[in-house]
């Protein structure tokens, strides 16, 4: 109980007694502590606290199982089966705790980080993992900024928001053509952080590219919005055929009921990057009003037999169906995995290039094997289309990741 | 002492009673100002985006909102109008009720405005509970000390709620939910609700404070708390019971807001804010002038979205709340209730 | 300097006398803590490092605060504007113009002073007092968030990240992660913020400062400058935030609008004021202690249970409600701070 020691020993500096004092053992040593000997530690960084802690002890737990599997099936062989411990930290979805916590658990001997769900933690924890020279496997983060910087420890499972409105303004063009219904003017409602900017600025460009309108691009602030009528109305009197939608749970929530009051006459909704739309909590919050939304995003691989079974595992585990975000930080913890049992080492050093060549079969949509760029990004990262069909989110787009072919209309129109 | 600590209202009040006339028609004349600016923002508008039917639907969608913000920052003006504290706590009061009411219709299926029956009595002896427990006394008079027990009490509320609820974001759906055209415009008729429960809620307030006993008490503690202590009125306990009061309106406006928004322990956040700006402008402690407070920071919203693209509607409650402090500090229908 | 005059209020009100001892003893003590705690990083596991690094972040917002708020008695509730100018403008500098952040935290202390100057101005011409005038610094603090969160040349939403340099360097601020310089650059600037706020409080300016506070009315009478000095304190007190948000993008390497102006920043500059004791020159000091570390206790508390509280793992909020607990426990129990009620009990 470290902490406490550290309190004992700043209260006798100030010469006050806090009470929380008392004597206690000494904590971990300095950084390389026990990373020769005993399991090969993984750190895994989420949130379990706070706003995000749903979605962050899902990936603590999708974490956890892929190093319950790694060791089912005799740990690292390189290393003579030595056994794989998740050491785990709470960023309470704050950057300087998110810091100090991948400190901590780079001082508890961690090979490498596994995290962390929010961009912001995640750049924190990025610049961390460099200065430590330990290698960072981001599950979910967003922001492609932290991939700009020329760092050489950080690695990215997820496809990044760039990639995925991309994707989704190519899949828009197609699917739209194939339905005979060619998009002309997309209207662009997004939340103002960088996420959803971030999303629009990427989307118009590619849409551009193809020939697509964009406008108008209305933005609102998801903290405080508390009604997105007027916006949606603006839609409705710009004639645009199509509404994208960035932005995370609740608002997209405001924006479908929205939505379904005004009825613009749009041929389809899409999410771009959403955080609502391919949520099975979302089929069953927006019931009607939701079916047959599209979402462009990163999703587990619903046509992958393996993801299958791992997501019964986990039901079966936890009660609780397995979110993408946990399915990432399984594939990232197999990342890692993967660098130990290659470099046969667990100096960070060695791991982080072997993490560098890895080349791992994802559980999640992918274009092939997890492979990383130069710049640490997963070069085979790939959103998939989907769409809230029956009650039930579907994989629709690209054909070989498809379960049914895409229904391009929305609900309240012929 | 300094001004900070004292027991007495923050606004040098300075108008004898003789200049009550005067005070009337300063009162229609701001009443006009406010309307005409607002004719004339609501304009601006107009030639900004270029579609009536947006302004329209704006305005509409503002003034229902600002129902809503008004029916929140009821309860608040009545704590700081009488009390003097600067309650942080209100969201989360708000997240407490809703969270009862989300909890009952989960268990029993009961229509959400039903649990309004067991969400107001439960908000009232918790606001009682709180302020005697916490707030009355030494230790919470000076206003740092208010500051972080109130902030304190919403970290613990929210927090307990998390632990108990989870984190993940709750829905309340209202059976019989519809929704009219209005001249073009859509008015969801669970908004439409939760304005009408604000108006009726303004005037039992207004009841309460102007008719009864009990608001005459209240009024006085507010005004001079020595001089009603001298009349034989026991100030503590009559700040007890505003405070519950206050409480138990947020625990009302909860229930109405219930189904228009998504249910999260932080959710109070969102609110308190804009709850405070609602506060100041219509003057503190009056409630009527929360309501009509809420509905310009409403339009205050909307119209800042059409203004200013890609800028948060926040910022022009901001821009209001600070002219607003500046040149009116008592709000702008500042008279106390 | 002359030795100190004024006498405190004979009400009971005295936790914000200005001490009654001479300023030296206050120096002493300062130099003594600050030489104890020179070796600390030398002795603490890393992890704690980073907590006794952040307590002095906590620190330097603290005493910053406390002199526009404890000395002054105005009342802020909008630091985070400081705090994140502190932030933005050395970040600003040292990104787009590769200017040292030394340079940057001076920068910054005069950006946040000159604004701190421009929003006292129109607070007490417009005569905004108590919680009036709090709820304006927020919304001040709140408008330059919003703000920053829109603008293109502040990186918007993003932010910015602190270019990495091989090695290390004093004059960038910038040193291997778990190295003690961190610490040891920290401690100079809280100590120094700290030896201000003694200086300042036994000068003639301070002692102005805090008659005005007492009686404004009295000491605008007796012939005190009285706008002149709260704008003094109001500058002064920004640009020691100023430095705290500087060295924190420094040390995180990285800010962005909420980092900086957020609201939390703002109430972490008052939390351990209050705890420690408004208007004193140590409440500051011990309130950061206490509240900077206590977040890593209950944290580590829960991750590591003792037997009786295994029940208790892994749930989550339950850190952040035992601190809410704690620190409404303590405003209650000890209305004026630990050091004031201290303080009130040594003088009866």
């Amino acid at each position: 109980m470290s902490a406490r020691m550290l309190v004992a020993g700043l209260g006798a500096v100030a010469l006050l007694v806090t009470g929380c004092g008392g004597s206690a053992p000494m904590g971990a040593g300095g950084a390389a502590a026990g990373r020769d000997e005993g399991p090969v530690k993984i750190g895994a960084l989420h949130p379990v606290s706070g706003s995000n802690a749903v979605d962050g002890l899902q990936m603590r737990r999708g974490a956890q199982l892929a190093v319950d599997a790694i060791n089912a099936a005799g740990g690292i062989k390189s290393l003579g089966g030595r056994k794989v411990e998740l050491v785990t930290g709470d960023t309470q979805g704050k950057a300087d705790i998110g810091q100090s916590e991948a400190q901590r658990l780079i001082s508890a001997g961690a090979v490498s980080l596994v995290g962390t769900y929010q961009s912001a933690v995640s750049t924190n924890v990025a610049v961390v993992a460099e200065r430590n020279r330990v290698p960072f496997v981001m599950d979910v983060t967003a922001s492609d900024a932290i991939f700009s910087h020329g760092y050489r420890y950080s690695f990215r499972v997820q496809p990044g928001s760039k990639a995925i409105a991309t994707a989704a303004a190519q899949y828009l063009k197609a699917v739209s053509d194939q339905a005979g219904k060619p998009v002309r003017k997309v209207a662009f409602l997004h939340e103002q952080s960088d996420f959803g900017s971030g999303a629009a600025d990427a989307f118009t460009a590619a849409a551009k590219q193809l020939g697509i309108g964009i406008g108008p691009n209305i933005s609102y602030d998801a903290t405080t919005v508390s009604d997105l009528t007027a916006q949606v109305t603006q839609v409705k009197a710009s004639g645009a055929d199509v509404l994208a939608v960035a932005g995370y749970y609740r608002d997209s929530l405001l924006a479908a009921k929205a939505i379904a009051s005004v009825k613009p006459d749009l041929n389809a909704v899409w999410g771009v990057s959403n955080g609502a739309y391919d949520q099975p909590k979302f089929v069953a919050d927006a019931g009607a009003l939701g079916n047959l939304y599209f979402s462009a995003n990163y999703h587990y691989d619903a046509t992958n037999p393996e993801t299958v079974t791992l997501r019964e595992k986990y039901q079966k585990q936890y009660g609780d169906p397995m979110r993408t975000g946990a399915v990432l930080s399984y594939d990232a913890v197999q990342v890692i995995a993967h660098g130990v049992e290659q470099a046969a080492s667990t100096d960070p050093e060695k791991v982080r290039d072997a993490i560098a060549g890895a080349q791992v079969a994802p559980l999640t949509v992918g274009r092939g094997q997890i492979q990383f760029a130069p710049n640490g990004d997963n070069r085979n990262a790939f959103p998939v289309l989907m769409q809230v069909r029956d009650g039930r989110v579907q994989q629709v787009y690209p054909p070989e990741k498809a379960e049914s072919r895409p229904d391009y209309r929305v609900a309240w129109r012929p | 002492m300094t001004e900070l600590d004292t027991g007495a209202p923050v606004v040098p009040e300075t108008a004898p009673p003789d200049r009550k006339a005067k005070a009337d028609k300063g009162f229609l004349g701001r009443a006009g100002i406010v309307a005409a600016v607002l004719v004339v923002a609501i304009v601006l508008a107009l030639v900004q985006s270029g579609s009536g039917l947006v302004v329209w639907q704006s305005v509409v969608t503002g003034i229902l909102t600002g129902g809503l913000y008004g029916l929140i920052a009821m309860g608040l003006t009545l704590i700081f109008g009488v009390l003097d504290i600067v309650n942080f706590a209100h969201g989360a009061f708000l997240a407490v009720a809703m969270f009862i009411s989300f909890g009952m219709v989960q268990a029993t299926g009961l229509h959400p405005y039903l649990t309004l029956v067991v969400a107001v009595p439960v908000l009232f002896l918790l606001g009682a509970a709180v302020h005697r427990g916490l707030l009355s006394g030494a230790g919470g008079r000076s206003l740092e000390n208010q500051l972080l027990i109130t902030l304190g009490l919403s970290l613990l509320l929210e927090n307990g709620l998390l632990m108990f609820f989870g984190a993940e974001p709750k829905t309340i759906a209202l059976p019989g939910d519809f929704q009219f055209p209005l001249l073009g415009a859509v008015v969801a008729g669970s908004r439409l609700y939760a304005f009408l429960g604000a108006i009726v809620l303004g005037g039992l307030l207004f009841w309460l404070l102007r008719r009864t006993r009990l608001g005459t008490a209240i009024r006085a503690v507010a005004a001079n708390a020595s001089g009603a202590a001298l009349v034989g009125i026991n100030v503590r306990r009559m700040h007890t019971l505003t405070f519950a009061i206050g409480t138990a309106c947020a625990g009302a406006a909860a229930v109405l807001a219930g189904p228009l928004v998504t249910v999260t322990p932080t959710l109070g956040e969102q609110f308190n804010i804009t709850a405070f700006v609602v506060v100041v402008l219509g003057g503190m402690g009056n409630v009527v002038g929360a309501l009509v407070g809420g509905l310009l920071i409403g339009l205050v919203e909307q119209l800042t979205t059409i203004y200013l693209g890609g800028q948060s509607s926040l910022l022009g409650v901001f821009v209001v709340f600070v002219l607003v402090l500046f040149l009116r500090p008592q709000g702008l229908f500042g008279r106390r209730a | 300097m002359s030795t100190i005059t004024i006498a405190a209020p004979s009400n009971s009100d005295v936790v914000k006398a200005p001490s009654l001892r001479p300023q030296n003893r206050q120096f002493a003590i300062l130099a003594i803590l600050v030489v104890v705690a020179i070796p600390l990083p030398l002795i603490l596991p890393a992890a704690q490092g980073a907590v006794a690094v952040r307590i002095l972040i906590f620190l330097l917002m603290a005493v910053g605060w406390n002199i526009m708020s404890g000395f002054g008695g105005m009342f802020s509730f909008g630091h985070a504007a400081y705090f994140g100018l502190g932030a933005y403008t050395s970040a600003y500098l040292l990104v787009k113009h590769n200017v040292s952040p030394w340079i940057g935290m001076l920068a910054g202390m005069v950006v946040a002073a000159a604004v701190a100057v421009v929003i006292g101005f129109f607070s007490f011409r417009y005569k905004l007092q108590g919680a009036y005038f709090a709820l304006a610094t927020f919304a001040f603090a709140e408008m330059l968030r919003l703000i920053v969160t829109s603008s293109a040349f502040a990186n918007k939403s993003v932010g910015y990240s602190v270019p990495l340099i091989q090695g290390s360097s004093l004059w960038q601020i910038q040193f291997p992660a778990d190295s003690p310089a961190y610490f040891w650059v920290a401690l100079f600037l809280a100590g120094a913020a700290v030896a201000i706020s003694i200086g300042f409080l036994h000068s003639r300016a301070g002692r102005y400062v805090t008659a005005i506070r007492d009686d404004e009315l009295a000491a605008a009478s007796l012939g005190a400058p009285v706008l002149r000095h709260k704008l003094m304190t109001v500058a002064l007190s920004a640009a020691i935030t100023a430095v705290a948000g500087a060295f924190y993008t420094q040390y995180y390497l990285f800010v962005n609008p909420d980092l900086g102006f957020g609201s939390a920043i703002s109430i972490q500059a008052i939390v351990p004021v209050v705890i420690g004791g408004i208007g004193t020159v140590w409440g500051p000091v011990v309130g950061a202690i206490i509240i900077g570390s206590l977040t890593d206790v209950t944290a580590t508390l829960l991750r590591t249970p003792p037997g009786f509280l295994g029940f208790l793992q892994g749930r989550s909020g339950l850190d952040v409600v035992l601190y809410a607990v704690l620190v409404i426990l303590i405003v209650r129990l000890l209305p004026k701070g630990i050091v004031g009620t201290l303080a009130a009990r040594w003088r009866r």
